[in-house]
């Protein structure tokens, strides 16, 4: 054993700012948590069909750009809100606060067409913000995102997008998980002062592309064992129930309104 | 020099540890026994001030470790100084562009002079016998070097407290054996160990205490490593062996067997 291991260490470390560190673990943990949290979100309240929530978002988005009815709009506000309504505590936080900052930050950025008489559009626009990022977030958060992307199965695209879309969103979860022992054990041994800490998130990045490009590798192996030519099928049954039925006759009876009001 | 009480963790809603106590003291070698998901990791990131308790107490020589005392960088690096993780994972843990940049990035961070650096990335390599690595890329070595450079990376930072998550795993026999015997020369020099292990075999040779972790992530067991390992039933009840039936040449018959990993 050579002689240094065998002594206490008399160290005392000088300050360094390496807080990035710290808030890149913490958001990396933010992304990980929620991709976890969506797990067991296909059942109760959230059992509508994936593909039925798609179209609907993507129906209401169109109505929501198209129509000129404040009365409308509102009527779609409330709906939305009520939606939200009936999630958990933690999901309304998250989602009334990503529609607020979208539609303020909308209403700032409009504020200067006001003086100029456009009255119209400071009401109409950050309220048709707020209800399209609330409809997509309430989307994000009760469908899992491989149901999403099953979903597109019913709009007719190729099932190799599809799986590569499948595929790419499970990496970036996967790589999430790998790259969070990377930073913390680069946490761990930043016990001083580092000079080159941007040196030392790059070979975090680089450790990363090998590991993702060897993954790659293996699993196109691992594929071509299964015997996989490149032709890729999904299921895209729908077995209709009433959750289903309720949930499209709510967004019929919007698009009657659409049409009635303009 | 570290202390547990009454410590609680759970990973959103799923308890990972329940109510564990635990003192060890400066220049013990503990291992740390379970079966998968028993909360064996989770108490080492603890350890380490990855993890927070929910609830309970962790001291590490006297100071409570909390997460507000580890956002003052000054106490966190110094405190990390003394405690060094080898993980489960090697893979996870380089991210150098060579052997030597990966073993020299504590030294260095540490402020010691390029020729104490030096001093002590040699001595790293010669006491893992990887002299040869020195200039490889990490991501080209097998899983026993990968493992290796992982703990000189540690190792150079001369820590109180060395802390191996599973080092066994995915090791061949040569590395296994030769394992055991460094881990082995490092408590003799004065080290304070705490190893995780399925590894029975292990456990006999380098710890002198045993703390059994069952399926309700709290404590079964905690005494000397010699007593544990003789108490079949509880070893059976936390399935860490198990009996089945074989076939020697000769005779079949039913003994107990060590689950390897």
């Amino acid at each position: 054993m050579p002689e240094w291991l065998l002594k206490e260490e008399q160290y005392e470390p000088l300050s360094d700012r390496d807080s990035f560190l710290d808030k890149s673990i913490l958001s990396l943990l933010g992304i990980l948590s929620r991709i976890r949290a969506q797990s067991g979100i296909r059942t109760g309240k959230y059992a509508v069909h994936a593909a039925f929530k798609v179209a609907c978002t993507f129906l209401l988005i169109v109505l929501l750009s198209l129509s000129k009815n404040l009365f409308f709009i509102l009527t779609v506000n409330v709906a939305l809100l009520a939606a939200i309504s009936l999630l958990s505590a933690d999901k309304i936080l998250r989602i009334l606060k990503a529609g607020f900052v979208a539609a303020l930050f909308t209403l700032v950025i409009l504020l200067p067409s006001a003086f100029w008489g456009n009255r119209y559009g400071i009401v109409m626009i950050p309220l048709k913000v707020f209800a399209a990022v609330s409809a997509v977030n309430i989307l994000s958060r009760t469908t899992e995102w491989r149901d999403v992307t099953g979903a597109l199965k019913s709009f007719f695209l190729p099932d190799i997008f599809i799986f590569v879309l499948d595929i790419t969103i499970r990496y970036i979860f996967m790589l999430g998980e790998f790259s969070l022992p990377l930073l913390y054990a680069l946490r761990l041994r930043s016990v001083g002062k580092n000079n080159r800490k941007y040196a030392s998130l790059s070979g975090v990045a680089g450790t990363m592309f090998i590991k993702s490009k060897e993954m790659a590798e293996e699993m196109n192996a691992a594929m071509e064992c299964r015997g996989f030519t490149g032709d890729y099928r999904k299921s895209s049954r729908i077995r209709m129930n009433w959750t289903d039925s309720g949930y499209l006759l709510i967004h019929m009876l919007l698009l009657l309104l659409f049409l009635y009001l303009g | 020099m570290i202390e547990l009480s009454d410590v609680s963790y759970s990973y959103e809603g799923t308890a990972a540890l329940r109510n564990v106590s635990l003192r060890i003291e400066k220049g013990e070698s503990v291992a740390l026994m379970g079966m998968n998901g028993s909360g064996k990791s989770t108490l080492l990131k603890l350890i380490n001030g990855i993890l927070f308790p929910d609830s309970g107490v962790y001291r590490f020589c006297g100071e409570e470790i909390t997460h507000k005392k580890m956002q003052d960088p000054l106490f966190s690096k110094r405190f990390h100084q003394r405690i060094g993780f080898v993980f489960q994972n090697a893979d996870t843990q380089l991210f150098c562009a060579d052997v030597y940049d990966e073993i020299a990035f504590g030294p260095r961070q540490m402020g010691l002079e390029e020729s104490e650096t030096e001093k002590r990335v040699e001595d790293c390599l010669s006491l893992l016998s990887i002299e040869a690595l020195r200039h490889r890329q990490p991501y080209h070595l097998s899983g026993g070097e990968k493992r290796k450079v992982a703990i000189a990376s540690v190792l150079a930072l001369n820590p109180e407290v060395l802390v191996f998550d599973e080092p066994l795993v995915g090791l061949d026999p040569r590395a296994q054996r030769w394992f055991v015997s460094f881990l082995m020369k490092l408590h003799a020099a004065g080290k304070t160990l705490i190893v995780s292990t399925h590894n029975l075999e292990m456990v006999q040779e380098i710890a002198g205490r045993a703390i059994l972790f069952d399926e309700n992530h709290t404590i079964a067991a905690d005494r000397p490593a010699e007593s544990l390992l003789e108490d079949v039933d509880l070893l059976i009840q936390t399935n860490l062996v198990d009996e089945y039936y074989h076939h020697h040449p000769g005779a079949g018959h039913q003994h107990f067997h060590i689950h390897p990993f």
